[in-house]
């Protein structure tokens, strides 16, 4: 069954949740990162998820929430992104965030993507469409990262798989919000 | 280690500074302008030393604007908005500069680095008291020094920096431009928020006083840059 307005906002919400934590993230990991490059490019993405986080917080306001609006997700979710916040090996954080994070939202996306109206849902799906082509752009710009600087071309494999295998396990991540008792006259 | 977790350092005039970001270890931090590179004005060296320098100003200033958006997360969305896009900024200038450095025969780590901007600015414990410091204080400051420093490029015949050195004032203004519509909004709507910049700014002259080695005292008096100051929202007489 197709997503209604409701679901639609606590969705494009959670993401909007989720792009704030990810600016965060890498907005916490720039000072103490030493490698240059890396702070450049974990620095320019800040400005980059950002983005997203604007466009879906214009849209709440189209969706009967307020401008800007944020929903926090599941708790296991909130764990993950906590977690990969408290990496402090710079080859950690690139393929946590690159690998696993932005591959992971925008499988998310694509989801979404599925389970709306175009028609009726038009101006997410646009958003979307947008975030999507930056997710692609910055994964390629992590990959000539680690093409240029070698202290961070590899990860601990194992550790990057379960990483992934834990974020591909929260197949539901919005919790929305609580259902309105309905007044009795 | 977490942002939050860098601790203090104690420098020239027992001033408490932020302690320092992260640094590759290519680079010699020093935490005296005393020991910073001296070379003749103009030479090869000193023009690789002013990029250098550049190049660490601009990561300072990515660093800043990265910390403020860790440390403040019930900021006003429109602030942090302009925090991340200023990252973005920086992350340009820091590039476009290091790239000219190497284009003229420098590399990273030439020469030695000072992290004095992280670290006065990072001490301030309010969004409105950094943005007071960094934003207005320091790249309004810029507007004028990178405006000199566009004339010094092209006297020397450097055009391509000449270049660089423009563009990157052109954003700086966006930068000064924000902070001085927010204080504004705040001299409206919230006036006692701004005790606060106020604060700062005092805190700041004791600090420079101190922190400025004697023998360093500004040699001329650098011209304001009318146009964009007033671009970016300072009242020019």
């Amino acid at each position: 069954m197709q997503l209604n307005v409701r679901q639609r906002g606590d969705h494009v919400a959670t993401f909007r949740w989720i792009e704030v934590r990810l600016m965060e993230t890498l907005a916490r990991w720039v000072p103490t990162t030493p490698e240059t490059e890396v702070k450049l490019t974990l620095g320019s993405h800040i400005w980059d998820v950002a983005q997203h986080a604007d466009s879906l917080g214009r849209r709440t306001h189209e969706l009967r929430l307020p401008p800007q609006h944020s929903l926090e997700p599941s708790a296991a979710y909130v764990g993950l992104l906590g977690d990969v916040a408290a990496s402090t090996q710079s080859d950690r954080r690139v393929a946590a965030f690159y690998d696993c994070m932005l591959a992971g939202l925008a499988r998310r996306y694509r989801d979404y993507v599925a389970r709306v109206d175009p028609l009726l849902d038009g101006p997410t799906l646009r958003i979307v469409e947008h975030i999507l082509v930056d997710i692609a752009r910055m994964k390629t710009e992590g990959q000539a990262l680690r093409d240029e600087v070698p202290g961070v071309a590899s990860t601990d494999a194992a550790w990057l798989e379960g990483l992934r295998r834990r974020e591909a396990e929260l197949a539901d991540i919005v919790v929305g919000r609580p259902v309105e008792p309905v007044a009795v006259a | 280690m977490d942002s939050a977790d860098i601790g203090t350092i104690t420098v020239r005039g027992g001033v408490t500074l932020r302690a320092g970001p992260a640094r590759e270890p290519c680079f010699r931090i020093v935490t005296d302008q005393a020991d910073m590179a001296r070379f003749p004005e103009g030479s090869p060296e000193h023009r690789r030393e002013m990029l250098h320098g550049d190049v660490n100003e601009e990561v300072q200033s990515l660093e800043i604007a990265a910390q403020s958006l860790a440390d403040f997360p019930d900021a006003p969305w429109d602030i942090r908005f302009h925090l991340a896009r200023q990252c973005w900024d920086e992350v340009r200038h820091a590039r476009a500069f290091l790239r000219r450095l190497i284009e003229l025969g420098g590399r990273k780590g030439e020469f030695p680095i000072i992290n004095q901007e992280w670290g006065v600015v990072c001490m301030f414990d309010s969004l409105v008291g950094r943005l007071a410091v960094q934003n207005r204080l320091f790249e309004g400051g810029s507007l004028d020094v990178f405006k000199e420093g566009v004339a010094a490029w092209t006297a020397w015949g450097d055009h391509v920096t000449a270049e660089i050195m423009d563009a990157v004032v052109a954003d700086e203004v966006q930068h000064v431009r924000f902070a001085n519509d927010w204080f504004e909004r705040l001299r409206k709507e919230e006036p006692r928020a701004l005790l606060k910049a106020i604060a700062a700014m005092d805190a700041l002259r004791v600090r420079a006083a101190a922190l400025t080695p004697p023998e360093m005292k500004m040699a001329h008096e650098i011209p304001i840059n009318v146009e964009d100051r007033r671009d970016a929202g300072f009242a020019i007489e």
